[in-house]
């Protein structure tokens, strides 16, 4: 227990956590796992509050007095435990399990996208656009070259998707284009494909909606920023 | 398996987004502490009951921060002993009316002026009434017990029950108590010492807020909150919910209720962005620094009432 106690109010203790914290900040940031979890706005917020917590670890290292209390073991222990769990366990979210739980109510586009060329489109703009105007057959016979994860909705057919983000994957909304899958294709949930093909116009269930009829499907691994804005 | 890693990673983006914004929060509060000595401007605060938390409403002008760094400033206020109603009209109001959170807001819905409007009107009437409603309670009752034994240290005695004082002080001459209780100035490492701790502190309890948030998420579908309807009532306590659950920052907030915007009632748009700011999952371990158990529970049901209140008239007036 006295060893404890010394722990407790050694006065590098609480540097070492905001060192620690900053470090995984940083590290967050240049390993570019912020791509999976957070909108790019906020990048350069995060790695800024990473090398102010460095700085601030480093300068009170040197300089900091003794404590005059000890910490509270629940802040410090909790703290290191959580940073490093972090460190050690990267987020591997399942994108159609996030996806399955959300609505399917797009933010609105960042910026206008309606006048690139149709294969230029990413799938989140296909799907803004599509919903946008509400006659599917003036997009009929266009081009299309997207890339997506595949979406499994229960009770459904696989749709081709990506997630897009305004701040963090609290927040992630799918957009989701419908495929005419070949009779030899498998998609399988969350798997990243890249799919070439024509924008078709198909009737289900008495409505006119727009089908992507792919010439090629490829595997492709998942993108460095797999999160729209 | 799959479910738990996607709940870790979505704890992971909600803990790594909200942390420098608690860090600025507690650079605020330390810098407030250093430059501007308590004596020369903590004192000239109005104790009016009203009066009080309109000027801590307005305070989010000078010290924007959003839900989670609001509160060390909030702490740090109360705790050198500004009137209760400067504290808690900061703590509930600051989060909305601050420019970051105004701007974002029109950036979300530059043609919904009702909403550019509604949302400050509503965040401050909130944060009078809860103010008010708090204010009805002892301090001894109201606050965290620690927030409490630090505030009694900054205030004059007189404030202080007889039997709250802690020591032999009782028939001091008024005067020179008051001015020893107004200490030196801390000393810069002393200063980023006890920053560094409040941050500690908080930043555990962000931890177990964003891990309920995150459960919460994960295991219970969002699309059942929005399926829930258009109806007038239903909606604003849909979305009500789903802001206790989401748990974002209130500078993104306004982004994020865009996206199911066409989907649900003016009432419900507004009741989310009303509420988050105030009460949602990743808070309540923070007001744990700030409020009693009780405290937190009325502030929760009180603010949670008072929105779906405003919600409904919003939807009367405009449906």
């Amino acid at each position: 227990m006295p060893r404890l106690n010394r722990i407790r109010q050694a006065r590098y203790l609480p540097p070492l956590v905001l060192l620690l914290w900053g470090w995984l900040l940083v590290w967050s940031s240049v390993s570019a796992r912020l791509d999976l979890l957070l909108n790019a706005v906020f990048h350069p917020v995060v790695a800024i509050a990473g090398v102010v917590l460095m700085v601030l670890g480093a300068v009170q290292l040197r300089s900091a007095p003794r404590l005059k209390t000890p910490l509270n073991p629940l802040s410090w222990l909790v703290s290191v435990a959580v940073a490093l769990l972090v460190l050690l366990f990267p987020p591997a979210p399942s994108f159609s399990d996030l996806a399955a739980n959300r609505s399917e109510a797009l933010p609105e586009a960042p910026r206008l996208s309606f006048f690139l060329p149709p294969e230029q489109r990413t799938l989140t703009e296909w799907v803004r656009l599509l919903r946008s105007q509400p006659d599917p057959n003036l997009h009929a016979g266009d081009p299309v070259r997207i890339s997506g994860f595949v979406l499994q909705r229960p009770g459904m057919q696989p749709q081709l998707a990506r997630l897009t983000v305004r701040c963090c994957l609290a927040d992630a909304t799918p957009a989701g284009l419908p495929i005419d899958w070949p009779a030899n294709a498998d998609p399988k949930p969350d798997e990243w494909l890249a799919v070439e093909g024509t924008m078709t116009t198909q009737t289900k269930d008495g409505l006119l909606i727009n089908v992507v009829k792919p010439t090629t499907i490829q595997s492709i691994p998942r993108p460095e920023r797999p999160l729209e804005p | 398996m799959t479910r738990f890693a996607t709940g870790w990673a979505i704890f992971q983006g909600l803990l790594i987004e909200a942390l420098p914004f608690l860090l600025l929060g507690v650079s605020i509060a330390g810098l407030a502490r250093w430059l501007v000595p308590q004596s020369t401007w903590i004192k000239r605060l109005p104790r009016h009951p009203l009066l009080a938390p309109v000027v801590g409403a307005l305070l989010g002008f000078a010290l924007p921060a959003c839900e989670c760094g609001n509160v060390p400033v909030a702490r740090r206020l109360l705790a050198s002993g500004a009137p209760l109603g400067t504290g808690f009209g900061f703590l509930f109001a600051a989060p909305v009316l601050n420019p970051i959170v105004l701007a974002s807001t029109w950036a979300a819905f530059p043609d919904q002026t009702w909403l550019l409007w509604g949302r400050p009107i509503g965040a401050f009437l909130i944060a009078i009434a809860l103010s008010a409603l708090l204010g009805l309670l002892p301090e001894s009752s109201l606050l965290a017990s620690a927030l409490l034994e630090e505030r009694r240290l900054s205030q004059p005695l007189s404030r202080v029950g007889l039997l709250e004082r802690r020591s032999g002080l009782v028939g001091v001459d008024f005067n020179a108590s008051e001015r020893r209780l107004e200490e030196v100035p801390l000393r810069p490492a002393e200063l980023l010492q006890h920053s560094t701790r409040e941050f500690l502190s908080l930043l555990t309890l962000l931890v177990f807020g964003c891990a309920l948030a995150a459960a919460v998420q994960t295991w219970l579908p969002r699309s059942w909150l929005l399926a829930l309807g258009s109806g007038p009532t239903v909606s604003v306590l849909a979305l009500m919910l789903l802001a206790l659950v989401v748990s974002v920052c209130s500078s993104v907030d306004a982004f994020l209720a865009l996206g199911f915007a066409a989907q649900v009632t003016p009432g419900a748009l507004l009741a989310f962005l009303l509420l988050g700011p105030v009460v949602d999952l990743k808070l309540a371990g923070l007001f744990t620094v700030l409020l009693s158990t009780r405290a937190i529970a009325i502030t929760a049901v009180a603010a949670s009432l008072l929105v779906l209140l405003i919600g409904q008239w919003v939807n009367l007036v405009l449906l």
